[in-house]
């Protein structure tokens, strides 16, 4: 038996990277360095370093988890999305769960003419639409939005929609759609699988501090979550008086801060 | 002069089987007229189904076969769109009815790459039509149409693709060779082609002329005598020696087309067929203005009797669909593809017995350039493509883009509009310094108010930040007077809630939960 015929020096650069013999390898014990896949720099250095490939992969799904929309999320993609935005590239979303507010994504970097809101027809009521599933317009549109490949970068909130075979579909059509492409879902489903490549939960973890754990990943599994500082929402001041509430909860004139009385407020010249 | 003659052996027979759904077009299929077997396909013919057959004749023969009635109105319509695929290329084509045209070009024939570029282009733009395409080339107009009648002509010899002078030469032996040739090809074609009523066609036949060839030698003064004047100056203007001159079609302004469908469409699908070739014809006759379409309006007409039952709509019968692009469009699979997406989503009032297709304004002028490298303008494209295909099925309300509006409500700063044209990298507006959440609520939540501070989820939210008075919109009816606080949930996420001021009266909400710092 012997190994195919292969000059000992090229077979030994080989072995050192086997990522180049084929783009679908990859380290299990390194999840820096690999060839093949491209990412987009979240802009985060410290969760570039975690990230396989050194940003959000692109092609594939990936999922964020969190109890509750407004954990800060939009401003952990932010510095990715906005940066696709301003080079022209669209950024889709489906089914946000609120209104979004184009003053705060502007002040994200973000222009809003690039962010296209896509809805599903769950809200109306036709006869026509009795044999509908719920979700099942959003999983259409986001499939054919994957495989045509034309948009920058995908949110979608599918909630109950993301069955297994329908994330199954989208991670397919995902291999045609040349960006990074999200699915917010509810932290429970944490413990289902799933065939997102990349799996993280959100937490919050202090003001304008968001704490990030990867549940699935290509490479090794990580042992404490990532804490980053969101771009801040909070004033000076407004900050301290929440680390002060943090650390000391007990304040010795109450737990509520002091809040200008309406009687003065009215006073202040317009 | 160079003449290219197109004769459509089969234009009824494909005509009523572009309508049938695609499995049916196997099936043997025959065109009725007057209770005679006008035309039949391959897999009729091959059972013994034959022209001039009568009907009860075809049916004992083969049992299943598909007999639909033969409509000259309908057959005229589709030549009139190859003729319309033609003036993408040429300015003057003609019409030879009732099953060819002839199209002048000369003045074409550098800019497509010769006859054989220029056969090439129209081959692609004929092949969504469908049809079965004899061809030829002749220096006269009525040359070309016989040669095309007469046989497909794929290779013709090199002096017949070159254009020659006009007249032909009247003197044989000094001829142009692309005459000479005409002539030998001519001579050899049925004389019966020229005559003009059944007598002629007798008189014809006792006279033993089998050819145009024989026609030609006889004595010009005899043939005139017998047959009229109209038949030597046939002849002539075939053989180029009497001027022939046509009068160029022109595309209507507007575009209407109308198709009977075979069977009664009870669903989108069946519809499709029919509206495919509707479509094929729309994108004829903007290529022939060369023009693109921005949209169009598809008339459905329903059976009156039960149109009337279905929708409770008595008196009108018919329904339209409107159907609007973000970019004009001249490609007959998108706009394919935007009408299933519609039709998808509209389900039919009552069934449908014929199909109208109407396009009053197209944009003229030629497409924007294909791209050799992708480019940011032909991303945008793609994306409106894409976008349109997304709207055609949800509706247009459900795909839009966001724009901040110059309005201090915070519920007002924000529109939904719809995605237009090709445009470039967005500028980042300027936005005021003003701190907003990511996530607004559609309708504000109202929080208990204890201790004098809001609560959520029965513990209390910590104020952070503010407050920040809000208090603007009088002038609309839609006054709002409120103190915004950021405010810090006991697990943590930043809220933005407002107080209503001045205080309700107690025992209304005077605490909202209004946006979450995303």
């Amino acid at each position: 038996m012997s190994l195919p015929v292969t000059p000992p020096p090229a077979r030994a650069a080989l072995l050192a990277h086997p990522s180049g013999l084929h783009p679908a390898l990859w380290r299990a014990h390194g999840s820096r360095e690999q060839a093949g896949s491209s990412a987009v720099a979240s802009g985060f250095v410290a969760l570039d370093a975690e990230l396989p490939g050194g940003g959000w992969p692109v092609r594939v799904l990936t999922e964020l988890l969190l109890a509750q929309p407004g954990l800060g999320e939009i401003r952990l993609l932010a510095p990715a999305l906005a940066a696709l935005a301003r080079g022209g590239r669209s950024v889709m979303l489906f089914d946000p769960p609120a209104e979004l507010s184009a003053t705060a994504l502007a002040q994200l970097g973000w222009p809003p003419g690039q962010c296209i809101v896509v809805r599903g027809r769950d809200g109306v009521r036709h006869p026509s639409l009795r044999r509908h599933l719920p979700g099942a317009d959003v999983c259409w549109a986001l499939e054919q939005v994957l495989r045509s490949g034309q948009a920058g970068a995908v949110l979608a909130w599918l909630g109950a929609a993301a069955r297994p075979d329908a994330l199954r579909r989208l991670q397919l059509a995902a291999q045609s759609h040349e960006g990074p492409a999200f699915l917010l879902r509810e932290l429970a489903e944490r413990i289902r699988p799933s065939p997102a490549p990349l799996r993280l939960s959100l937490h919050t973890a202090g003001p304008d501090e968001l704490a990030v754990q990867v549940v699935k990943r290509r490479g090794p599994a990580m042992s404490r979550p990532l804490h980053l500082a969101l771009s801040p929402v909070l004033s000076e001041r407004s900050r301290a008086r929440a680390l002060a509430l943090r650390t000391g909860a007990q304040a010795p004139d109450g737990t509520l801060p002091a809040v200008p009385a309406p009687a003065l407020l009215q006073a202040e010249p317009r | 002069m160079l003449w290219f003659g197109l004769h459509l052996p089969a234009l009824s027979l494909e005509t009523f089987s572009a309508l049938l759904e695609p499995p049916a077009r196997a099936r043997p299929v025959a065109l009725l007229a007057r209770h005679r077997i006008a035309a039949a396909n391959a897999a009729a013919c091959e059972r013994g189904v034959a022209p001039g057959m009568k009907r009860a004749t075809a049916v004992a023969l083969v049992p299943d076969l598909l007999c639909g009635e033969a409509d000259p109105a309908r057959d005229a319509e589709a030549l009139q769109c190859v003729a319309h695929a033609l003036m993408a290329f040429t300015p003057a084509v003609t019409l030879v009815p009732p099953e060819g045209l002839v199209a002048e070009v000369q003045a074409s024939l550098r800019c497509f790459g010769g006859p054989a570029g220029l056969w090439r282009r129209l081959a692609e733009a004929l092949a969504p039509l469908g049809h079965r395409i004899q061809r030829a080339h002749a220096p006269s107009a009525l040359g070309a149409s016989l040669l095309a009648r007469w046989q497909d002509d794929a290779d013709p010899p090199r002096c017949l693709t070159r254009a020659a002078l006009w007249p032909a030469p009247a003197t044989p032996g000094l001829d142009d060779p692309a005459w000479a040739e005409l002539h030998r090809r001519l001579a050899s074609l049925p004389a019966a082609w020229l005559a003009s009523d059944a007598t002629a066609l007798a008189a014809l036949e006792a006279m033993g002329l089998q050819t145009l060839g024989d026609l030609k030698r006889q004595p010009r003064s005899g043939l005139s005598r017998r047959f009229g004047p109209g038949l030597l100056h046939t002849l002539d203007r075939a053989w180029g020696l009497a001027p022939d001159p046509r009068e160029p079609l022109a595309p209507p302004l507007r575009f209407h087309s109308q198709v009977d469908l075979w069977a009664r469409a009870d669903n989108t699908e069946a519809l499709l067929a029919g509206a495919a070739v509707l479509l094929g014809r729309l994108v004829a006759w903007a290529r022939a203005r060369h023009a693109r379409v921005p949209g169009f309006r598809l008339d459905l007409h329903h059976a009156s009797r039960l149109r009337a039952s279905a929708a409770g709509e008595a008196g009108r019968h018919v329904s339209h669909l409107e159907i609007g692009l973000a970019e004009p469009s001249a490609d007959a699979r998108h706009l394919q593809a935007v009408l299933r997406e519609r039709l998808a989503r509209e389900p039919l009032a009552a069934p449908v017995l014929s199909l109208g297709l109407s396009c009053d304004q197209p944009v003229l002028g030629p497409s924007p350039d294909g791209e050799l490298f992708p480019s940011l303008a032909g991303q945008r494209e793609g994306l409106l493509r894409l976008v349109e295909r997304l709207q055609a099925r949800l509706g247009e309300s459900a795909v839009q883009c966001l724009a901040p509006q110059a309005d201090h409500r915070p519920e007002r700063a924000t529109a939904l509009q719809g995605i237009t044209g090709p445009g470039s990298a967005a500028p980042l507006p300027t936005v005021p310094r003003l701190t907003r959440p990511v996530w607004l609520l559609p309708v504000p939540q109202a929080l208990p108010e204890r201790q004098a501070g809001p609560w959520l989820g029965g513990q209390p939210l910590h104020l952070l930040g503010g407050p920040e008075r809000i208090e603007t919109g009088w002038w609309d009816g839609e006054l709002v007077c409120r103190d915004y606080f950021i405010a810090q949930a006991p697990d943590g996420p930043l809220l933005w809630v407002y107080r209503l001021r001045p205080a309700p009266p107690s025992g209304e909400p005077g605490w909202f939960l209004h946006g979450r710092f995303g």
